[in-house]
């Protein structure tokens, strides 16, 4: 019995697809849908006011994006993992009841940008503290056409079709919150491809803290390493951070260097936490 | 690159807002100017998708997988013709760490046949070093015994997660 190989969906995309779209053989004619923009990367509501999240088709084609609120959850290893309707607590029920969010489902021209709108509506008698849910943002892959679908006599083909997208968080605090952080337990550690930077982040208070690590060598003004985005939220106290480190990086590391967290420009900048360490 | 990632910049993420202040008196007058640029995050497929190939099944159950480095064929199956992981690019704000999830497995259906993949991203998480990165998406086929003739078809989710 003989497979044959039968690509049913065939994609490129503006710029970085050329190179990719000659390797992947364009016998038919070429179809890209679900490529996507999406900004801010990151959205905190503090009280009722509401805020918007651009999304932009950047691929070839039209496409039709779903919108949707789903539950991630941290691992001690600092993964998000999806969290199951059965699953759900009721800090994470409260934060998807009470996000507003419109249009759900948004179809573009390739190049037409969109903006999400996002409110909150919280509910009399809320508790305080840091409500979170993360919005999906995804392209729903267009139906494949009949003459697509025929297979050739006595074989059989595979298609497997990716959805892709990205979850951006959408953070709702209540209350006046705090938290603190710190750093601990920093080494280097090898892994099958380079070296990486390890250590644990730790979290106390009632809230998420969210910043950037940098790496500070003594008597260099530029950080040696710079690592963005990098958050604790509340359902850890503690987390693990693994930091490639680019093989022209790793000899400057050894020996001490300073750790620091800070927060993002846009939220102060300040110095959330910061250790001295010995690297070898 | 470059170009495109500054384009996109350009074009879409630029929300600016000015408000004017009102003129107290007419000798002194101030205005504040705002103009609020966002981080942006795109995920681009990279043409390739995830492909086994052409493949002769065999009278025992086996398996193929298919990864960015390679393919590789179980006992009693012949592998043949190209074959692709599924390749995808993000670009975002320089030193930027994501997380990258994807369906842990996959079911293929063809009419009342089936067949399952598991799928294997290369990352789960990622720093954007200069601002880009890469990843593939690979799978385990689970090629039963004598696998029935058709068109097995299925979709998986890949998301890229920000923190």
């Amino acid at each position: 019995m003989i497979i044959q190989r039968f690509k049913l969906l065939r994609k490129t995309c503006i710029g970085l697809g050329a190179l990719a779209s000659a390797i992947a053989l364009p016998l038919t004619p070429v179809q890209a849908a679900g490529d996507l923009l999406v900004a801010p990367t990151r959205v905190v509501i503090d009280g009722q006011r509401g805020t918007e999240v651009i999304l932009n088709n950047i691929g070839s084609e039209t496409a039709t994006y779903r919108i949707s609120l789903e539950l991630r959850r941290m691992t001690a290893e600092g993964n998000l993992e999806d969290v199951s309707e059965e699953q759900e607590n009721e800090i994470e029920q409260a934060a998807k009841a009470m996000i507003r969010y419109a249009p759900r489902r948004v179809t573009l021209p390739p190049n037409q940008p969109q903006a999400i709108r996002l409110g909150v509506r919280a509910p009399e008698g809320l508790p305080d503290g840091e409500y979170r849910a993360h919005l999906l943002f995804r392209a729903i892959p267009a139906a494949r056409s009949v003459t697509e679908q025929n297979i050739p006599e006595g074989g059989f083909s595979i298609a497997l079709t990716p959805i892709y997208g990205v979850t951006i968080p959408v953070i709702i605090r209540q209350g006046n919150l705090e938290a603190t952080a710190a750093i601990a337990n920093g080494r280097l550690e090898k892994k099958t491809d380079g070296e990486a930077l390890t250590f644990d982040l730790n979290r106390s208070g009632d809230r998420s803290i969210y910043g950037e690590i940098r790496v500070i060598k003594p008597g260099l003004s530029e950080p040696v390493m710079v690592a963005r985005g990098i958050a604790v939220y509340p359902e850890v106290n503690q987390r693990k951070v693994v930091l490639p480190v680019p093989p022209e990086v790793a000899a400057q590391l050894k020996g001490n260097v300073s750790v620091e967290y800070y927060e993002p420009a846009n939220a102060g900048g300040g110095l959330i936490a910061k250790t001295d360490m010995v690297l070898r | 690159m470059s170009k495109f990632i500054k384009a996109a910049l350009a074009s879409s993420v630029l929300a600016a807002s000015v408000m004017g202040a009102n003129a107290a008196n007419a000798a002194t007058a101030s205005a504040d100017a705002r103009a609020n640029i966002l981080q942006q995050v795109t995920v681009t497929s990279d043409g390739s998708d995830l492909d086994f190939g052409t493949i002769v099944s065999g009278a025992a159950a086996s398996t193929v997988s298919v990864s960015g480095g390679g393919r590789s064929c179980g006992a009693g199956i012949v592998c043949s013709g190209a074959f692709s992981a599924a390749g995808f690019d993000v670009t975002g704000t320089d030193g930027e760490t994501v997380s990258v999830a994807s369906d842990p497995s996959v079911t293929l259906n063809s009419g009342t046949n089936s067949m399952t993949a598991n799928i294997v991203s290369s990352v789960s998480t990622m720093t954007l070093t200069g601002g880009v990165g890469s990843f593939n998406v690979g799978g385990l086929l689970n090629v039963g015994a004598n696998q029935a003739d058709g068109a097995y078809v299925g979709t998986f989710n890949v998301t890229v997660n920000y923190n």
